[in-house]
């Protein structure tokens, strides 16, 4: 991004979504709007650019919200509300943040086949969430993915990067509760040392 | 990058068209010399190939690598074995496996023990560990290993061909597999026309799933008018239980490569895109690295081997849509818009990406081209059936033990696959159907499993070949519930343009909801008979087209299960929770609470350490205290 100005000017501007949205562009990485521009610079062209520049932002964010989409909108000479169709369209790009822990089930049909939809069961139970959902203290968010081509562990999840196979509803389930209590534990140790005014 | 690859890269740069055979001759030479010093005795030096596919490297066959080398390091064998990380070997149920070559040693599940036995004993005092081998016994006693059990042996691997057997991170060991030779041949010896002809010859039909012959759709594209044209590789493998497509990408990038030079040779286009899923980081990050060296070879970019033929590519990542595996819906994305599929025609032959002349094939059927150009179309089409030709992989998944990629001649049948190939069922329950083709495609139910598999003979049972996913189904599973995953799944991918498709498969999804739950009406079933023939009369493309097969196909095939769903409220295969009655045993119950404490609809009762009870009237089926029983005590009828 070569100067703020541009910056304020479509946060002031981003009525097009409602005012709500600037609220979280405080929390974004100021760094990110450098990014989008620094990867225009590299990949020039049009509306062929806005699908990689999107991964590149949604990978370093974690999320695309409004500002964002609308930044990359004016830069690739679209209407925001042609982004926000590539956004809403696609499975991968998610406008609202994540979890810390990630939990993604594996419904492809070789687990759904070794009864995958256990496994969802128990989480929505555990964590008292949706598929699609984040707990509260965004700890955790629930989202269930096509195949991850591990067919031979069916069935199968991704726990943040990690690939679990060959899961039972029980053993996942008391995994969670023990990732559960130990960030309660950490909460509390932290919540102690910092004095309270 | 060892020292040695660097100087081959130097050498290679800008080097004249006949020096890639200087460089397959001496590499090949260097080979052998270090194989076969002591040819009839113990080998020289021995490779230790760690799967690297995506299954394996689930199972963590990565640390297994690493630990391999400290291991050899350790035990001063550097010498003598060199550990390489290939590509998927194919068992991926027996991940993570190692293959100790020249001897065709193949070890399962290999952890940490294994791997200090493995070289202790196997590479240090040549006895192979008998006991982590790969073995098969056979019902009158033999025993066979490694490459002699059915899964390998009745194997014939054309697009696999190098995929677990060299390293995708090293141009040079595709070359010394005669990698590239082709595009040699196709630049110096033959004419397009020639090349052309031979795919033609070969027989060769798209593995995507129509099953178009490849050399028609070359011709159209070689034919059309335009000053640029474009090749594309579909490598966005949406079929939920396919994985060919990854397989390849991963094990092989470079044969994709070379395939889709030689077609942008033969149509006359300068760009390709391949347009890859983006919950494949490990193809991704493989393609791209093969695609770095090719350039460095000189085998992409300007002046090709020193050639006046120029032709580069890039690659596109996907963002999660199964519709964009629709060719004009993929061919949208790559532009950056939503992946929406238009009618057809045009065909993205005559108007494909920017409205110009595009062709556009499928992983699996690109890398055949090599193998077809060197080999001859002769051989080819030698192998397979009389209209189906080649080979075709199959991602064999579900209730089978060897579950992995298998590669099989065209005709075979689906007995052979399921019994032989892959070991049968293991729950010893009956083989009851085969789903192919993902979402799109249809059920093969067990009393067709002798019909030889190729595109004319699916088509007749009313599945299709599909991508190649192949889920085998025991006696539990329900097919009212396998339809409705599907139509869960397609109701979900279903991109909305046209309203048959989006409309129309979310009613369909909304009978086969309530009748899963028991609630099924009298009529449901001729509902889904004629509204599944209008959604596949009048959809847009071919999402919506064949999203009903799934429930036509199981309605025609196991009409019986929908009957006693629909009229008996019972789940034959017990699976469907809703017909469910979940009892409590009292010899199991241990009065823990548990289930008291999931139950959402508080229908359990009991105190502490004394036998739970479940109210069947306030019972909502749900299935949550099965989950949390700690001692199996709750049954399911």
């Amino acid at each position: 991004m070569s100067d703020a100005a541009t910056t304020d000017e479509i946060r002031e501007t981003s009525g097009f979504f409602g005012a709500e949205q600037a609220q979280i562009t405080e929390e974004l990485p100021p760094e990110i709007w450098g990014k989008i521009d620094d990867f225009l610079e590299s990949n020039p062209g049009g509306q062929e650019r806005l699908i990689p520049l999107l991964h590149m932002a949604q990978e370093f964010v974690g999320y695309l919200p409004i500002p964002i989409q609308e930044y990359v909108a004016d830069k690739l000479g679209l209407s925001p509300i042609q982004v926000y169709g590539v956004v809403s369209f696609y499975h991968f790009f998610t406008t609202t943040p994540r979890g810390k822990h990630q939990l993604k089930v594996c419904m492809g049909t070789a687990c759904f086949v070794r009864h995958a939809q256990r496994l969802i069961e128990t989480l929505e139970q555990t964590l008292e969430i949706d598929v699609g959902g984040v707990t509260e203290d965004r700890l955790f968010s629930l989202e269930q993915v096509r195949c991850l081509g591990a067919c031979g562990l069916a069935p199968a999840m991704m726990l943040n990067d990690e690939t679990l196979g060959n899961l039972t509803a029980k053993a996942l389930r008391k995994r969670v509760l023990r990732m559960k209590s130990k960030a309660r534990r950490e909460k509390a140790t932290q919540s102690s040392e910092t004095p309270s005014d | 990058m060892t020292s040695e690859t660097q100087e081959t890269v130097a050498e290679a740069r800008g080097l004249a068209p006949r020096d890639l055979a200087a460089i397959r001759e001496r590499l090949r030479t260097r080979l052998e010399a270090r194989q076969l010093s002591q040819r009839d005795a113990r080998p020289a030096q021995r490779d230790v190939l760690v799967c690297a596919g995506g299954g394996c490297v689930s199972s963590q066959s990565l640390s297994i690598a690493d630990a391999l080398e400290r291991e050899i390091s350790a035990t001063n064998l550097d010498e003598h074995a060199r550990v390489v990380r290939v590509g998927c070997m194919g068992l991926c149920e027996a991940g993570p496996l190692v293959l100790v070559s020249p001897d065709g040693t193949y070890y399962r599940k290999v952890d940490e023990d294994g791997v200090r036995r493995i070289v202790s004993e196997h590479l240090a005092e040549d006895r192979p560990v008998e006991d982590l081998e790969v073995t098969w016994s056979n019902g009158d006693g033999t025993v066979l290993r490694s490459r002699e059990i059915p899964f390998f042996a009745r194997q014939v691997k054309i697009a696999l061909r190098n995929c677990g057997v060299i390293d995708p991170l090293e141009i040079d060991e595709y070359i010394t597999k005669d990698g590239y030779l082709a595009l040699e041949k196709a630049l110096f010896e033959l004419t397009p026309e020639q090349v052309l002809e031979q795919v033609h010859r070969s027989g060769l039909r798209g593995r995507g799933g129509a099953g178009f012959p490849a050399g028609l759709k070359w011709q159209f594209v070689r034919e059309a008018e335009g000053d640029e044209k474009f090749v594309v590789c579909n490598a966005d493998e949406g079929d939920p239980g396919a994985f060919m497509d990854r397989s390849i990408l991963e094990g092989d990038p470079h044969s994709v490569i070379e395939a889709m030079t030689i077609a942008g040779l033969v149509i006359g286009s300068r760009q390709g895109y391949v347009y890859v899923r983006a919950e494949y980081p490990l193809a991704i990050e493989r393609l791209g690295h093969a695609l770095q060296q090719a350039r460095d070879y000189g085998l992409l970019g300007q002046g090709i081997l020193g050639s006046d033929f120029s032709f580069d590519l890039e690659i596109r990542i996907g963002a999660g849509a199964f519709v964009c595996g629709e060719e004009t819906a993929l061919l949208h994305s790559i532009e950056g818009k939503r992946g929406t599929p238009r009618p057809r025609p045009p065909f993205p032959a005559q108007k494909g990406l920017w409205g110009k002349p595009t062709l556009l094939s499928n992983v699996e059927t690109w890398t055949n081209v090599p193998a077809i150009i060197c080999k001859g179309a002769q051989w080819y089409s030698s192998i397979g059936s009389a209209g189906s030709k080649g080979t075709k992989v199959f991602a064999l998944a579900g209730s089978v033990r060897n579950t992995g990629l298998v590669e099989v001649p065209m005709g075979i049948s689906l007995r052979e696959v399921v019994e032989v190939i892959g070991d049968g069922i293991p729950s010893g329950m009956p083989f009851k159907a085969a789903q192919s083709g993902g979402p799109s495609g249809g059920c093969i139910p067990a009393d067709a499993a002798d019909v030889p598999i190729d595109y004319e003979s699916l088509q007749e049972l009313g599945a299709i070949m599909g991508s190649g996913g192949l889920i085998i189904m025991d006696e539990g599973t329900c097919m009212v519930e396998l339809a409705r995953f599907f139509l869960d799944f397609l109701a979900d991918e279903s991109c909305g343009k046209c309203p048959p498709c989006r409309i129309g498969v979310r009613v369909l999804l909304n009978v086969l909801d309530r009748i899963t739950k028991g609630q099924g009406q009298i009529e449901d079933l001729e509902i889904l008979e004629s509204l599944g023939a209008h959604v596949q009369q009048s959809s847009l493309c071919g999402l919506g087209q064949t999203a009903p097969n799934a429930v036509l196909s199981t309605l025609h095939h196991f009409r019986d299960e929908y009957e006693a769903h629909v009229f008996e409220h019972r789940c034959p295969a017990g699976q469907c929770r809703g017909l469910l009655t979940y009892v409590i045993s009292p010899e199991f119950c241990g009065g823990c609470m548990q289930c008291a404490q999931a139950c959402p609809a508080k229908a359990i009762s009991g105190r502490p350490k004394h036998v739970h009870h479940i109210d069947q009237n306030l019972c909502i089926h749900c299935g949550s205290c099965l989950n949390v029983c700690p001692t199996n005590g709750i049954q399911a009828t």
